[in-house]
């Protein structure tokens, strides 16, 4: 079996689109990163002199000042609490900020962890790698050397594995230096510009790196899965883009109205930032919508998907595609 | 302990589509023994290449049972593996990789060493075009490559289906000198083959396959029969057949070449024609000797088995029905 998984490992080496889907998979992130790094550079010295007098003279407009006193006497009408700073919250809310007139934020790692790059840098990693999977065996498909390979070793179920395991591995190896390699340069250009840092920021970007890895990498093996019961890289792409333009439709055609937690986007999501939230007002009590409801908690609509639950779906989604594929190929002719 | 080293018992094929059930083998018996050059005929879609894919572990045989080197295939194809080399239809290899690097893939496989990559490709004659990508090879270059695969196991029975495809003639006589050589040296190859003269010119025994049924199988040389004939040229043809006739001989008109003077003369002894002739004061001007070919056996087989195969496409749709 190792010499079977070198084997395959060498064949992997030597194919010039997996070889393609590889750099690809550091040279987009680190445009990514480039990008990143540009976007929340400090602003100089005139750009923050030309703000400040923007923000000035629209601070100080009738309208303005009008609607912050409204805010201060009246929190609640304008969705606050009544019971902290109001002078504080209404400037926040009314008065202009920087950032309305384009004015760059500095770098962040909490928000991009939760709703920035790296969240995009893990949607890339997964697409490269399912490519990189469906593509590897495609090519033996298609090119019929998949039946040459069998006569060297009839055993297609090591076949299968040793494939697949090595399509697990390089996926695992190459997202996981990419995405540490990420979120450790965030961390060192944070460092040289002197911003603080939270807490365990660096170290929860790093663990949403290893979810985000773990998650490519399967998606690489169901790419693998899906081509060898396809025998075809273009059916499986095929299917997987049906799945993903009509998966949803396909849900609310079955009745399966909360369906948001059905969506394999959603779960992966789950996974990769640790729990997702989605709102669903099906399944509340009727009182909710006739303003009757005695617990305002019952008819919150914010539902949540745990890393867990996102983990056992993909899980299931694996196994299903896996199985069928590894039992049609032992029992199915080669071409 | 059996010497048969390929050896099929009933073994059926039906392929499964939307038109139904297609049989492309039945109750084949295949016994091929070890050593020498096989012949495996039959027309096109007679069920060759389907056999040898059962035979390999490519395709699942619906009924029967198999065996290599005495070994159930394909239960225990992996143990017996190793001592087959084959080429399957066209040549299939990675088009992106070299020839050489296909061969490292495969070699790799059977942990094989290096050195038998260089070997395999001296022998089929690919050096210099080793290091070229597969797909900018010729055809007869990719036939090369085939073979030098099958070369890396060093293997004990070698399983070649239509191996001479593509080649130019000097190609064609290395192949068959190749195969010759192999079979000479204690390896049984099987040979896939429709170009009868290269069955009849490199086998020793032969098995003939039509619409998936087994027609005949044995050494060539009973395949073809002991019957020996010979083309006669007279001036006067009519009074020789007459002659020949009244002596016994059993004499037809000539088929091939100028055939209103040349008849066909079945007999084993030469000089009682022209004795029997000469005494007639008929004067022999051509005296050719007609050795039966495998094409002809092959073309009757095959023929009469066109005509049987409509009755049993007829009895397997009535038992479908």
């Amino acid at each position: 079996m190792r010499r079977l998984v070198a084997v395959e490992l060498t064949r992997l080496r030597w194919r010039r689109a997996i070889l393609l889907l590889l750099a690809a998979a550091v040279v987009v992130p680190a445009v990514i990163f480039g990008a990143t790094a540009w976007n929340t550079r400090a602003p100089s010295a005139a750009e923050q002199a030309r703000m400040e007098q923007i923000i000035e003279k629209e601070t100080n407009r009738h309208q303005v000042q009008r609607q912050l006193a409204k805010c201060i006497a009246n929190p609640a009408q304008y969705g606050l609490p009544d019971d902290g700073d109001p002078q504080a919250a209404c400037e926040e809310m009314t008065l202009p900020q920087p950032e309305w007139y384009g004015l760059r934020q500095p770098l962040d790692l909490v928000n991009e962890r939760e709703q920035g790059s790296a969240i995009g840098v893990v949607v890339v990693l997964v697409l490269l790698m399912l490519l990189g999977g469906t593509t590897f065996v495609g090519h033996d498909w298609n090119s019929g050397s998949m039946s040459n390979q069998l006569l060297f070793e009839p055993r297609r179920g090591r076949v299968w594995a040793a494939k697949g395991l090595v399509v697990l591995l390089s996926g695992f190896v190459v997202c996981l230096a990419v995405l540490t390699a990420y979120w450790l340069g965030l961390a060192g250009l944070a460092s040289h510009r002197n911003l603080t840092v939270p807490d365990g920021a660096l170290a929860d970007g790093l663990k949403q790196g290893l979810r985000g890895t773990l998650i490519a990498a399967f998606a690489g093996l169901a790419g693998y899965a899906l081509t060898m019961l396809f025998r075809s890289t273009v059916a499986t792409l095929g299917i997987l883009f049906a799945v993903a333009v009509a998966g949803g439709m396909l849900l609310a055609v079955l009745g399966i109205s909360n369906n948001q937690q059905w969506q394999p986007q959603n779960n992966a999501a789950a996974v990769v930032m640790d729990g997702y939230h989605y709102y669903d007002d099906s399944g509340l009590p009727s009182s909710c919508f006739t303003g009757q409801a005695q617990d305002p908690a019952e008819c919150s609509t914010e539902r949540t998907l745990s890393a867990g639950q996102g983990g056992r779906y993909l899980g299931s989604l694996l196994l299903l595609v896996g199985i069928p594929s590894v039992l049609s190929f032992r029992r199915r002719d080669v071409p | 302990m059996t010497d048969l080293v390929i050896e099929t018992t009933g073994l059926r094929k039906e392929f499964r589509g939307r038109g139904g059930v297609r049989v492309a083998v039945q109750n084949l018996d295949l016994a091929v023994s070890a050593g020498g050059v096989h012949g495996f005929l039959g027309p096109n879609g007679s069920g060759k290449t389907t056999t040898i894919r059962m035979l390999l572990g490519l395709a699942r045989a619906t009924q029967g049972t198999m065996r290599l080197f005495g070994q159930p295939v394909p239960h225990l194809l992996p143990s017996v593996i190793d001592r087959v080399g084959a080429v399957v239809e066209s040549p299939k290899f990675s088009p992106n990789l070299t020839g050489r690097q296909n061969l490292l893939l495969l070699s790799r496989a059977i942990g094989a060493p290096a050195s038998r990559v260089d070997a395999a490709i001296e022998t089929v004659g690919l050096p210099g075009r080793d290091r070229d990508r597969f797909k900018v090879y010729s055809m007869g270059m990719k036939q090369r490559l085939a073979i030098a695969a099958t070369l890396l196991k060093d293997p004990e029975l070698l399983i070649l289906d239509e191996p001479t495809n593509g080649l130019d003639p000097a190609g064609i006589r290395e192949i068959r000198d190749t195969i010759r050589d192999l079979g000479s040296s204690g390896v049984t190859v099987l040979l896939s083959s429709h170009i009868l003269a290269e069955v009849q010119a490199v086998c020793g025994s032969a098995t003939i396959i039509g619409n998936g049924r087994l027609l005949a199988s044995g050494r060539v040389e009973d395949l073809l029969g002991d019957r020996t004939s010979y083309r006669v040229a007279a001036a006067e043809a009519d009074a020789a057949r007459r002659t020949l006739e009244g002596a016994g001989f059993v004499v037809a008109p000539a088929v091939t070449g100028d055939t209103d003077s040349a008849l066909t003369v079945e007999s084993d002894d030469p000089a009682a024609i022209t004795r029997v002739l000469a005494g007639a004061d008929i004067w022999v001007t051509e005296l050719t000797p007609l050795r039966p070919d495998l094409e002809t056996v092959f073309l009757q087989l095959t023929a009469a088995d066109t005509l049987g195969h409509e009755h049993v496409d007829t009895d397997e749709t009535r038992a479908g029905k």
